[in-house]
């Protein structure tokens, strides 16, 4: 399953780079994902709830940062298992600053699925996946702007 | 937890697992094996029986919200030694191969019949929508509930032997 | 000979326990102290088991035992019953199917098994099987039989590095044909897939297995066409446990078109675990679970080439497929792309040179075998689909264009069968008559402008024509022991007269929803002059049932029939010397019509009954004869059948949205004399709908991955009552010249004329709107067809 979308954060590049490499920040702005928690160098031990249609489930599994590149962006490999199927997604996450006070966040990958999740989920999980990544950007928008409030 | 429910005209209470499915309660529970199990995704209609007069997918309630409720299941279409004008016309019309979908089948038609009691072929086909068969390409299938429509004088009362017929809607359950 | 029962639609005996709940299931049967297996199964197409911890899952409430594949290390794999060699004389290769993966060893396809869980029951074996923690490495798979071939593909087997399992080539030299192809006046050429269909049955698969330690004795209930088979492979070859200790039952049976023949690994598995524990196992698959280890059917890649001379006469044949068996070879898996497909490719013409080319390949999906038809739909499907291009192509005439390439008439007595290019040998065929008569029932001269005028508007229409002959009634055992077949194909009956006339006739073929309790009964009603409700049929148990081969490839009444039939012979013939005793003339002044033994010319006669006393209080009894009446017969055919006919789809199409409506479905069959007209054609109906299913609705879809992404009865779509039309049928019958029965076979016609007429009508109907494609890929989606025309 191919993933990808752009959107434009109201935020200078390298308070968005900060906030992505921020763990705690992560937990928050991820959708689904309920526990992140720090094993390694740029490795995480992720829990995450998801409901889609047909399937849900509870998933765990590992999440790592590869390929860093400061303030441009980062390759996201999330591995995570669960009683309904695998899932193994390698994003790539590009930075580019707009100007002073925006910045565009461009992201694309592919998505292997396995189990009950590419058997039945297929057909909604795009959808899921669509729904998903709004929420992302919109979690991501709304904690700049708590920041920025209360840095301001 | 403890469920009564009418099952073909018997009051039957049982001790059920909350997660136990109407389905399994008749099969494993009340050993009524002519309900199916074909699917497991509510799709192919071999579990279909009659709640309160209205046929649902078996596989799709938990035996928890029959609780109360009144049953048919294909064992209990038969009255008395005589069969149900449906039996009758998915035997007279060759309407069954290997037998795995008629029951769930039969009641379908039941309940189609019930509401329209001379359906077209059209009414039929879609009738039986949710209810898969592999052997009979639904072509006798659809002329065994025609024959069933016209070989009948009394309205086609699946559930005759219920405590009442007029179905109260309100307490159906919702299977879609 | 009184003719009372054959050729009548007496309505089935069957029928009162299904209609009323009645029917037994291997599900339905509950024994005492039974317990209930899962199987943990590969979630990856391909991957290798690191290790299985299964601790959590041994802890959980009602677990009794939990196997992996270390533990059932010392049982055989499934093993394959037929053998095609490479053409190079390489012998096939013949991985077997291990019960369960070991750790160490990888998975070969989604489902593929690694552990199984007993329990209580359903729900704790469910429960426990959650928690078993397979650690895998994921590693990288191919689905598509093309995709297999290439350099750099995945291997599904290490030691096969090139995922080949043979290849093959059948019918005149490549160089013959060439020569031929190249006098051509046109060539019409396609590039298709016969795509992934799965067979669906609705029971899904079920077994039991039980083990008595006084007797030392298994019994193995299973939802199969043949349980004498299942017992022969199950304890020659995968448990090596002597063949008198199993008993193997094949209750009700809820359809199997061809998914029930094999021998599964969880058959063996269930049985042999009843021995390591002492209780009864039953496994009942769930609906996705069939999806991922039911065997599959079809998906051929093929390229075909048929050539014509100036006049439209077929010049020659060259095919070239990929066929994917899978990631293990099935029961009887190689057969299908060859000798059931490869022997098939004159179909009903005057082809003079043909030439197949075929490699079957693996790849990390589960086994591809024989699904309804097995072979002949995919060669109906590939000389059909080109008979109507061609027409199109050259703007002739496809009803014209049969006419003038079929085989003429032969009856196999007077005039001889007709020798084909691809081995086979027809037994009798009348093809124009078929195609006549569907012509007729279509009102052909009126359609074609009903056709031009719809063109005008946005619901075009289409006619699809495709004429068939197949090969039934499998099969003549030495000549399928010359093809690599390693069983023979014959079939076994009993006919039991009981000391009162009442008759139990026992058969080695299965019904599952053909209908054998009555239609074998009619035919031995009236071979003995004798009520129905005299004879009873008992079938699917291996304990009062001498031997079978099953019920597969329209092969019961032909074959079974035969057996029947024999048995019958030697029961009159024996019958006619107690007879001629007790009437006390010579057994040449009888005759035997309507159950009694007259003497010819006189009033003198004795009944069929009077004779079965005697035979069983033999106190007046003719010297040196054995008491008893009671025949067993084994009958190998003298040939293959070969039934034929003319399917003709008429289709509208949306042209604003591609979808295609299946306006009418005509089939003309001649499979042969005919016992019970009802049945057929039920048996022709349901054949039409599975081969429509396949033209319009139904193929499974695999991502790159070799994850099936439509396992599913939401994702996997068949036909439903209202995507078809009543379905308007007729027959012709031409007897089959070599079985006493004249029958040929019935249950895999429908499905083998029709996928071809429906795509044909589609193409058809777009081409009368100037838009030209050669092929739409199956199913005829509405996106697919849309985009034909976009």
């Amino acid at each position: 399953m191919q993933l990808s979308g752009t959107h434009v954060l109201n935020a200078p590049v390298g308070k968005v780079w900060t906030m992505l490499m921020d763990p705690v920040t992560l937990a928050r702005i991820v959708p689904a994902v309920s526990s992140l928690e720090l094993i390694d160098d740029n490795q995480y031990k992720a829990l995450a709830e998801i409901k889609m249609g047909p399937v849900s489930g509870s998933f765990s599994g590992n999440l790592s940062l590869l390929n860093i590149r400061e303030k441009e962006g980062y390759s996201l490999h999330v591995k995570q298992a669960s009683k309904i199927g695998n899932a193994d997604a390698l994003i790539n996450i590009a930075l580019k600053s707009l100007d002073d006070d925006q910045t565009e966040l461009t992201f694309d990958g592919d998505a292997r699925l396995s189990g009950l999740l590419a058997r039945t989920g297929q057909r909604v999980i795009s959808g899921v996946a669509n729904t998903l990544t709004k929420q992302f950007f919109a979690n991501f928008d709304e904690a700049l702007s708590n920041e920025m409030n209360s840095v301001e | 937890m403890q469920v009564e429910i009418n099952v073909n005209g018997k009051a039957r209470k049982a001790e059920v697992e909350d997660r136990t499915l109407l389905v399994y309660f008749l099969r494993d529970t009340l050993q009524l094996t002519g309900t199916h199990v074909g699917c497991d995704t509510s799709s192919c209609g071999a579990c279909t029986v009659h709640l309160d007069g209205v046929a649902v997918k078996s596989c799709t309630l938990l035996a928890a919200q029959a609780d109360g409720c009144s049953v048919t299941t294909i064992e209990g279409m038969a009255k008395d030694g005589e069969m149900h004008p449906l039996q009758e016309g998915f035997r007279e019309c060759h309407g069954l191969q290997c037998g795995y979908c008629t029951p769930g089948m039969i009641m379908t038609a039941a309940d189609l019949l019930k509401r329209t009691p001379k359906p077209s072929e059209t009414e039929i086909r879609f009738a039986l929508e949710g209810n898969i068969c592999r052997c009979t390409g639904y072509h006798n299938i659809v002329k065994a509930i025609q024959w069933a429509a016209e070989n009948t004088a009394a309205p086609m009362l699946a559930d005759s032997h219920l405590w009442t017929n007029d179905v109260v809607v309100e307490k159906v359950v919702e299977t879609e | 000979m009184s003719n009372r029962y054959i050729g009548e639609s007496i309505k089935r005996r069957e029928d009162k326990r299904f209609i009323t709940g009645k029917g037994r299931y291997t599900d339905d049967i509950v024994l005492p102290g039974m317990l209930h297996a899962h199987f943990v199964r590969s979630p990856y197409a391909h991957a290798r088991v690191v290790g299985i911890d299964l601790e959590e899952a041994k802890a959980m409430p009602g677990v009794i035992a939990i196997y992996t594949g270390d533990d059932v290390a010392a049982i055989n794999g499934v093993p394959c019953g037929w053998q095609v060699n490479f053409r190079n004389g390489e012998t096939m290769r013949e991985p077997k199917h291990p019960m369960l993966i070991p750790t160490g060893s990888t998975a070969k396809h989604v489902g593929d098994a690694v552990a199984v869980v007993i329990a209580e029951t359903k729900d704790s074996a469910i429960d426990a099987a959650e928690l078993v923690m397979v650690e895998w490495e994921e590693l990288p798979a191919v689905a598509a039989p093309a995709d297999a071939i290439l350099p750099d593909a995945p291997k599904v087997h290490e030691q096969f590095p090139d995922n080949k399992a043979f290849d093959w080539t059948f019918g005149n030299p490549i160089e013959e044909v060439d020569a031929a192809m190249e006098k051509a006046a046109h060539i019409t050429e396609l590039e298709f897939i016969n795509q992934r269909v799965v067979p669906n049955a609705m029971e899904p698969r079920a077994y039991i297995g039980s083990y008595d330690e006084t007797s030392d004795k298994y019994t193995l209930y299973t939802s199969t066409q043949n349980p004498h088979l299942i017992r022969l492979l199950m304890c020659a070859f995968v448990l090596g446990i002597p063949e008198h200790k199993v008993r193997v039952v094949g209750p009700d049976v809820g359809g199997g078109f061809g998914s029930k023949i094999y021998h599964y690994t969880e058959e063996a598995l269930v049985t042999w675990a009843s021995k390591q524990i002492g209780q009864p196992v039953k496994w009942t698959s769930d609906r996705s679970e069939a999806f991922l280890t039911d065997a599959h059917g079809r998906d051929h890649a093929t390229k075909a080439e048929m050539g014509f001379d100036a006049d439209g006469n077929i010049v020659g044949l060259r095919i070239k497929t990929v066929a994917n068996m899978g990631a293990y070879l099935s029961t009887f898996a190689p057969a299908v792309p060859t000798y059931l497909h490869g022997t098939l490719l004159q179909g009903l013409y005057t082809t003079p040179k043909i030439n197949i080319d075929m490699t079957c390949v693996f790849t990390h999906t589960v086994a591809v075998d024989a699904y309804r038809g097995a072979g002949r739909p995919e060669a109906t499907y590939l000389l059909e689909r080109l008979m109507d291009l061609a027409a199109l192509e050259m703007g002739r005439d496809p009803a014209e264009l049969r006419f003038q390439n079929f085989i003429p008439p032969f009856d196999g007595v007077e005039q001889p069968g007709y020798q084909t290019q691809v081995a086979l040998q027809y037994d009798s065929g009348n093809y124009e008559a078929v195609l006549k008569r569907g012509l007729e029932m279509l009102g052909y001269e009126n359609f074609r402008a009903e056709q031009a005028e719809a063109a005008k508007t946005n619901k075009i229409l289409g006619v699809g024509f495709s004429t068939y002959v197949e090969a039934c009634g499998i099969a003549p055992s030495a000549v399928v022991g010359a093809l690599g077949a390693r069983a023979g194909l014959f079939e076994s009956a009993q006919v039991r007269v009981q000391p009162t006339g009442k008759v139990s006739v026992f058969t080695g073929s299965h019904s599952h929803g053909q209908g054998h309790e009555t239609t074998f009964v009619q035919v031995v009603a009236d071979k003995l002059g004798i009520p129905m409700d005299d004879v009873d049929l008992v079938h699917g148990d291996s304990d009062t049932i001498a031997f079978g081969m099953g019920t597969y490839g329209s092969r019961s009444l032909a074959v079974g029939g035969s057996a029947i039939v024999k048995s019958i012979d030697k029961i009159l013939e024996k019958g006619a010397k107690i007879a001629a005793h007790k009437l006390e003339c010579a057994e040449g002044d009888l005759e035997y019509a309507e159950g009694k033994w007259t003497v010819k010319g006189t009033d003198k006669s004795i009944g069929f009954g009077d004779v079965a006393l005697t035979a069983y209080v033999p106190h007046v009894y003719p010297a040196g004869l054995e008491p008893g009446l009671d025949f067993s017969s084994f009958y190998d055919p003298a040939n293959f059948t070969y039934p034929f006919g003319c399917h003709i789809a008429v289709v509208e199409v949306d042209k604003e949205t591609g979808k295609v409506t299946l306006k009418r479905m005509i089939a003309v069959d001649d499979v042969g004399n005919v016992i019970n007209p009802m049945i057929v054609d039920g048996q022709i109906h349901g054949g039409l709908a599975q081969g429509i299913g396949q033209a319009l609705f139904e193929g499974t879809i695999y991502d790159e991955n070799g994850q099936l992404t439509n396992g599913s009865y939401m994702d996997y779509c068949m036909p439903r009552a209202d995507d078809l039309p009543m379905f308007e049928t007729d027959r012709q019958v031409t007897p089959c010249p070599h079985n006493p029965l004249g029958v040929k076979g019935a249950g895999e016609a429908g499905a083998i004329g029709s996928t071809p007429a429906v795509v044909n009508a589609v193409i058809d109907a777009l081409w009368s709107a100037g838009h030209k494609p050669k092929d739409i890929l199956m199913p005829l989606t509405s996106e697919r067809v849309w985009e034909a025309m976009n």
